[in-house]
């Protein structure tokens, strides 16, 4: 029986992920349509996007390794996802934890490095080691962020974390007790979801979206797919680390959609810095302000 | 789809399935691709001429093309509708076509301002493409010097239209008649003009053989054909190999 429904849930938590995410692609692309004043996309927008590419009648592959790079991106998202618990479903988070869950969530980007250098094009292999340099750089904070979290609450059990922190109501949270963690994790997050002004690897202007640059029909659908699995993911993460997690559902999609909310918005209203800056200020400020947390936290 | 063994012969007419499907499920389903197809639709603008200037407001918040599904992309293999606004000199259209074979099917050409319609005010031009549809299919022309965001607006409506019903379908017209596209092209660009896309094997590899793929044209195109090769690495600096080939000979004498 046990098993049965640990396959249930590994089955139905990458799906409500996926239904979350594309919700999430549409508030986002909502947020910059109102900050533009524009109407902004109709409701289903992200799903109409991923049908018609997935829909494409001749597909440009550039051999094996794009093909996999993009099932990578995809996989590896979809591992952390059951790795993260929600209200009702714990999936794999007993046994796996922050570590493995932080690890997951960089394998994304190494698929897509992979699939990129397939495809042999210069803006694209430029593109990937600008991503790949600013994964080095939002890691940083990321990891300092995780120890502080780890050292607070004794474990790295995700859902001890969310227990402990749901026991004596917001007073509670890891919000409340570690704030200068939570400003770094925000900033760092801010770098991992790749929005302005973090967003040199994209770069539309310069080097023509970067590591999707030879990416068409169903390879750009999975980036989509992908896309929405990694808003999802930051923004769960978030929740359960700093915001409680959710006692139900309600409380749960309230809190997510809010921390996606506030990167996004900031986004809309910034250039972006090229990558040595990126690097610069990411490893100064918020792994600064990181390690200035774990020090309230030690004495 | 139908798997493509011999190679056909010049005027060979092969099946090229078209109308409904006769199971009632993938009809359903082919439906609800060609209403996505219609309501996500992503822009490469080949901004060549004055008519470029009309998209800004057509896509920003006045006239705001998102909510129809619409959003500017910047690579070709992103793309669906390939915009050409304005005037197409005879070296800008060897971009032009080598942007659009690069486009994954099903795409769509907009030729935006009377200058792709008939050369417009370019017309005694030597160096100018008069009609773009002889170089690509084209499937809406939007006329006017320049047309407004509101013209811009409802020739894209059209082509939704067209595209939910399925009847925006001249991309295939660009394998089943090749031969016509690629006369017009060397008409222009030489006997020996050739693009990367290999137009017939994707045709042959995509079951969309027509009765015009091959013929005369695609003759002289194979006879001209250079097989595609990587391009050498090489560094061509003067002053870095100078001092290269002085490291490296020093480093020899160390060693001895």
């Amino acid at each position: 029986m046990d098993a049965l429904r640990l396959m249930l849930e590994l089955f139905l938590m990458p799906l409500v992920a996926f239904v979350i995410g594309l919700a999430m692609v549409l508030l986002m692309r909502r947020i910059g349509a109102r900050l533009q004043r524009r109407v902004g996309p109709p409701l289903l927008q992200p799903l109409w996007d991923i049908i018609k590419l997935h829909g494409k009648e001749t597909q440009t592959s550039h051999g094996l390794i794009h093909e996999i790079g993009i099932v990578m991106a995809i996989g590896g998202f979809v591992a952390a996802v059951t790795l993260i618990p929600v209200p009702g479903m714990n999936g794999l988070a007993e046994q796996g934890g922050l570590i493995a869950l932080i690890y997951m969530m960089m394998i994304p980007s190494l698929g897509l490095a992979l699939g990129v250098g397939q495809c042999a094009n210069p803006n694209g292999s430029i593109g990937i080691s600008r991503a790949l340099t600013a994964m080095l750089a939002y890691d940083i904070p990321m990891v300092i962020v995780v120890f502080g979290i780890a050292f607070f609450f004794g474990s790295t059990n995700l859902v001890q974390i969310v227990e402990a922190q749901q026991a004596g109501g917001i007073a509670t949270w890891g919000l409340v007790e570690m704030p200068l963690l939570a400003i770094a994790g925000l900033f760092a997050m801010q770098a991992m979801l790749g929005k302005q002004p973090f967003e040199i690897y994209i770069a539309p202007a310069e080097i023509a979206t970067g590591p999707m640059v030879e990416m068409g029909g169903k390879f750009l659908g999975g980036l989509f797919i992908m896309q929405c699995f990694q808003l999802y993911t930051a923004g769960a993460l978030y929740t359960l680390l700093f915001l409680g997690g959710g006692e139900n559902w309600l409380t749960f999609l309230i809190k997510v959609f809010g921390v996606v909310a506030i990167p996004m918005t900031i986004a809309f209203l910034f250039p972006r810095y090229r990558t040595e800056d990126v690097v610069r200020l990411v490893w100064k400020w918020p792994a600064m302000i990181g390690l200035l947390g774990i020090a309230f936290l030690m004495y | 789809m139908t798997e493509v063994t011999k190679t056909p012969a010049a005027g060979d007419a092969l099946p090229v399935k078209t109308g409904k499907r006769t199971n009632p499920l993938a009809n359903v389903f082919d439906e609800l691709v060609r209403f996505a197809q219609s309501r996500s639709l992503f822009m490469l603008h080949y901004c060549t001429g004055c008519g470029a200037i009309e998209l800004p407001p057509a896509m920003t918040s006045r006239f705001d093309m998102e909510r129809l599904g619409i959003q500017p992309m910047v690579s070709p293999r992103q793309a669906d509708i390939l915009l050409v606004t304005g005037y197409v000199s005879v070296k800008t259209l060897k971009r032009v076509i080598l942007t659009y074979e690069q486009m994954n099917s099903p795409k769509y050409v907009i030729g935006i301002c009377s200058c792709t319609v008939n050369g417009g005010m370019y017309w005694q031009s030597y160096a100018t493409a008069k009609k773009l549809n002889d170089y690509m299919p084209v499937d809406i022309y939007i006329a006017g010097c320049m047309p407004r965001p509101e013209a811009v607006i409802a020739g894209l409506r059209g082509l939704i239209e067209d595209i939910r019903r399925g009847t925006a379908d001249t991309w295939k017209d660009y394998y089943r008649r090749y031969d016509h596209y690629l006369g017009n092209q060397q008409r222009l660009f030489g006997e020996d003009w050739q693009t990367p896309t290999d137009v017939i094997a994707e045709a042959r590899h995509y079951g969309l053989f027509g009765p015009g793929t091959l013929g005369e044209r695609t003759a002289l195109l194979e006879r001209h054909q250079k097989p595609l090769e990587a391009l050498e690495m090489k560094l061509d600096i003067p002053e870095l190999m100078a001092r290269r080939s002085g490291l490296g000979s020093k480093g020899r004498t160390e060693v001895k």
